[in-house]
C-alpha cells in the first residue's frame, strides 16, 4: 500500500513540471510557428469605426532574434517615413519632421485605434509570457499565460491554441486585476511560403473601444537575416533601404 | 412578394457582403518598392492676432500705424519632397514655399529645406552630402545641444525646418551586453560666402560630431562643435524610460565664450564674454487613461537677465515717446536692429518651464487629441497658455484649432509682447 502512495506521489510530482514544461514547449511552437525567429514582412493595419469608416496604414516589419523590432510606414502619406524600434523594453518613434527618435511606450499607440505599440511590435509570447497552466477544451488548447515583468504591456492573456496546427485562434489579453483589455482573433489560415503556414489575418476588439475593431493582415512573411546595426537609432531613417 | 423580399434583403446586404471582404484585402501593389517617390504638404493656416498696444513690442511694431484691435493673416505653405533611389545611393530632395497675405500685404518665400546625396554601402555606413536638418537632442520644446540647427519653436515644435549644408557619416557598431549601440556621426559644415552664411562667421570650415550609445537601456549623446563660425561647445543628451509609461531625458550645452551684446536702458552697447551653460531636464508620462504630460525645465544660458531684458524694453519706451515728441524714429529703428538680430530670439531669457498636457480620443472619439500647452518664463513670471484640439479622422487630413493667450505684466517677455492673444486654424493635407 505505502508503495503505491509512493508511487502515485511520485507520479503526481512529475507531472505537474512536466506538463508546465509542456505548455512552454507548446508556446514556443505557437511562435515559431506564427513567424519565423528573424523575418521581414508587409502588414495593413485596418482601424474601423462603429458606422464602418476606415483608416488603413501599410506597414513593412524587420525582426531579429528575440527581441529586435522595427516597422517602417509606407502608407497612408500622412505617416509614410515614420518607423518605430523596438530593443527589448525600449521602443522608439522616428517622425521625419521631427528628424529625431523619441522614446514611446508601449501601451501607446502610433496608429490610433484598438492596436497599441506592442501589438504592433510584437516579440514572440515565449519570451515576455510565462504558461502558468494548460487546459484542453476540445478542439483547442488554452494557455494561460503571465507576464514575466511589469514592463510588458497585458499582465495575463489567455490564448486559445488549435490542437492540429499548433497556432492560436483566440488570444484575450488583460490587467493584473484580470479586466479584458481586448482580444485578438487569429483568421484566414494562409501559405506564406517557405514553410511558413499562419493566419493572415488579426482582428481585434476592446470593451474599452466599444464598437470598434482593428485588422491587421499579413503579407509577404519571408525568413530574412538583418545585421544588428539595422536595429538602432540611427538606422531608423533609413529602414526602406532594407527593401526590396 | 417572398422574390422581392429575397432581392430586396440581397440588394441591402450585397454592398454589406462586398464591403465586408473589401475590408480584409491587401493589395500587394501598394508593397512594391518604386525607385522614385514624390509627396508633399499643402497647409492653410488663417490666424487673429488680438493686439496688445500697452506692450513695448506693439510700439516698436505699430508706433507709426494703427491696425485696429485685431490683425487676421493668411498663411499657405507647401512642402513638395522627391528621392531617387539606385544601388546604395538615394538623392532626396524637400521644398518649402510659404505665402503670407497680412496687414503688410503679400510675401512670399521658397527655399530648399533639404537635398542632399546619400551613399548607404552597408547598414553599418552611410554618407551624406548637401543640406540636411540633423535635430540632436533629445527636449521636446528646447535643444540647447543641437548646435548645428535652427532653433526650434517651443509653440510648434514638430514643425519641419530648414536644415544646413554639411558632409555626414554614420557608422553603427551594435552589440550584445549593457553595451547595446554605439554610433558615431561626424560632421564637416562649410560657411562661406553662400553657404549657410546666416549661421555665423564666414570663411571657415567647421566641425561637429555626434557619438551615440544605447547603453544599460539609456540614450547618451556626447556632442562637439568647433570651427571659426562660432565658439567651441560641447554638450551632452540621454533619454531613458523609467517604467512603461514614464520616460526622463536631458541635456547639457557647455559653450565656451559666448559673447552677449546687450544694452542699458539709454540703448548704450555692452559686450559680455564668458562661458555659457544650458540645460534641460524633462520628463514624458502616460497615464492609464492616455493622458499624456510633456514637462521640461529649461535653463538658458545664453540668454538674457531680467535686468537686461527690462533695460531692453525701456529703450523702446523711450524710443517710442520720443518718437511722440519729435516725429523721429531713430531711437526705435536702432531697437528694431537690435530685435532682429539679439533680442527677438525666440524665447530669449534665462529660466523656462515647460508643460503640455494632451488627452489622447476623449469620450470614445477617435483620432480627437485635445490639448494644453503652457510655457512659463520663470525669471519674470509671465507665461504663454495655448489650449488646442487636434482632428485627424480623414486620412492625410490633419485639422487643428490653437489658440495662444500670453499672460503678464509689464516688463515680462510675454506680457510684452505685441499680441494678448492669437487663434489659428490649420488644415494640412498630405499626398
Amino acid at each position: 500500500m505505502l508503495h503505491r502512495i509512493l508511487t502515485l506521489l511520485l507520479i503526481l510530482l512529475c507531472a505537474v513540471p512536466a506538463f508546465a514544461l509542456d505548455g512552454t514547449v507548446l508556446l514556443k511552437q505557437v511562435d515559431r510557428n506564427l513567424n519565423p525567429e528573424s523575418y521581414e514582412m508587409y502588414r495593413k493595419l485596418i482601424n474601423v469605426e462603429p458606422d464602418g469608416k476606415k483608416k488603413e496604414f501599410t506597414l513593412f516589419s524587420v525582426k531579429k532574434g528575440a527581441d529586435r523590432v522595427a516597422a517602417l510606414f509606407l502608407a497612408p502619406a500622412s505617416e509614410k517615413g515614420r518607423s518605430t524600434l523596438r530593443l527589448g523594453d525600449n521602443m522608439w518613434l522616428y517622425i521625419p519632421n521631427v528628424g529625431k527618435p523619441i522614446r514611446i511606450t508601449s501601451l501607446q499607440s502610433v496608429v490610433g485605434g484598438v492596436f497599441n505599440n506592442a501589438d504592433i511590435l510584437n516579440l514572440d509570447y515565449a519570451v515576455e509570457y510565462d504558461v502558468v497552466r494548460v487546459e484542453e477544451t476540445g478542439k483547442e488548447y488554452l494557455l494561460f499565460l503571465k507576464a514575466k515583468t511589469k514592463s510588458v504591456a497585458y499582465d495575463q492573456i489567455k490564448m486559445w491554441v488549435d490542437k492540429g496546427k499548433k497556432l492560436p485562434t483566440k488570444v484575450e489579453c488583460l490587467t493584473e486585476a484580470n479586466m479584458l483589455i481586448k482580444t485578438l482573433y487569429f483568421k484566414d489560415h494562409k501559405d506564406f511560403g517557405g514553410g511558413i503556414v499562419r493566419p493572415a489575418v488579426i482582428e481585434t476588439d476592446s470593451p474599452l473601444y466599444k464598437g470598434y475593431k482593428s485588422i491587421m493582415i499579413f503579407a509577404k512573411i519571408k525568413r530574412q537575416n538583418f545585421k544588428d546595426e539595422v536595429f538602432t537609432l540611427t538606422y531608423m531613417p533609413n529602414l526602406d533601404a532594407l527593401r526590396k | 412578394m417572398r422574390l422581392f423580399a429575397v432581392l430586396t434583403s440581397l440588394f441591402i446586404l450585397f454592398p454589406a457582403i462586398v464591403c465586408g471582404e473589401d475590408k480584409y484585402t491587401f493589395d500587394l501593389s501598394e508593397t512594391e518598392k518604386k525607385p522614385y517617390h514624390f509627396g508633399g504638404y499643402v497647409e492653410a493656416k488663417p490666424i487673429l492676432f488680438g493686439l496688445d498696444k500697452d506692450s513695448a513690442l506693439y510700439k516698436l511694431k505699430f508706433y507709426n500705424r494703427n491696425e485696429g484691435k485685431t490683425l487676421e493673416e493668411y498663411n499657405f505653405k507647401l512642402q513638395l519632397e522627391g528621392s531617387y533611389e539606385t544601388g546604395i545611393a538615394r538623392a532626396y530632395v524637400k521644398t518649402n514655399t510659404d505665402y503670407k497675405h497680412s496687414y503688410l500685404g503679400d510675401d512670399e518665400r521658397s527655399a530648399f529645406y533639404e537635398g542632399y546625396l546619400s551613399l548607404k554601402p552597408s547598414p553599418s555606413l552611410k554618407l551624406d552630402a548637401g543640406k540636411k536638418t540633423f535635430k540632436w537632442g533629445k527636449g521636446y520644446a528646447w535643444n540647447p545641444v543641437a548646435f548645428i540647427d535652427r532653433p526650434k519653436d517651443p509653440d510648434d515644435p514638430e514643425l519641419a525646418q530648414e536644415g544646413f549644408i554639411a558632409a555626414t557619416v554614420d557608422y553603427i557598431k551594435s552589440f550584445d551586453g549593457p553595451l547595446k549601440t554605439i554610433s558615431f556621426t561626424p560632421v564637416a559644415f562649410p560657411v562661406y560666402d553662400h553657404i549657410n552664411s546666416d549661421f555665423g562667421q564666414n570663411n571657415n570650415l567647421n566641425f561637429a560630431g555626434k557619438l551615440y550609445f544605447l547603453f544599460y537601456d539609456t540614450d547618451i549623446d556626447l556632442i562637439v562643435f568647433t570651427g571659426g563660425s562660432k565658439t567651441t561647445r560641447c554638450g551632452m543628451d540621454f533619454s531613458r524610460n523609467i517604467t512603461t509609461n514614464l520616460e526622463i531625458h536631458g541635456e547639457y550645452a557647455y559653450i565656451r565664450d559666448y559673447q552677449k551684446n546687450f544694452i542699458d536702458s539709454n540703448g548704450k552697447s555692452y559686450l559680455n564674454e564668458y562661458d555659457a551653460k544650458s540645460y534641460l531636464l524633462g520628463i514624458r508620462y502616460l497615464t492609464s487613461i492616455d493622458t499624456t504630460y510633456i514637462i521640461e525645465y529649461y535653463h538658458n544660458g545664453t540668454g538674457f537677465t531680467e535686468a537686461e531684458m527690462k533695460n531692453y524694453y525701456s529703450y523702446i519706451n523711450m524710443g517710442y515717446q520720443s518718437y511722440l515728441s519729435t516725429g523721429s524714429d531713430s531711437l526705435l529703428q536702432k531697437a528694431t536692429n537690435l530685435t532682429e538680430t539679439n533680442y527677438g530670439r525666440i524665447n530669449p531669457m534665462r529660466n523656462y518651464l515647460y508643460l503640455r498636457v494632451s488627452q489622447k480620443e476623449p469620450f470614445d472619439i477617435l483620432y480627437f487629441t485635445p490639448a494644453i500647452t503652457g510655457i512659463w518664463n520663470v525669471d519674470t513670471s509671465s507665461c504663454s497658455l495655448s489650449p488646442e484640439v487636434v482632428y485627424t479622422r480623414f486620412t492625410n487630413l490633419e485639422l487643428r484649432l490653437k489658440a495662444i493667450f500670453l499672460i503678464g505684466g509689464k516688463d515680462t517677455e510675454f506680457g510684452e509682447k505685441q499680441n494678448d492673444y492669437r487663434l489659428e486654424f490649420r488644415a494640412g493635407y498630405y499626398f
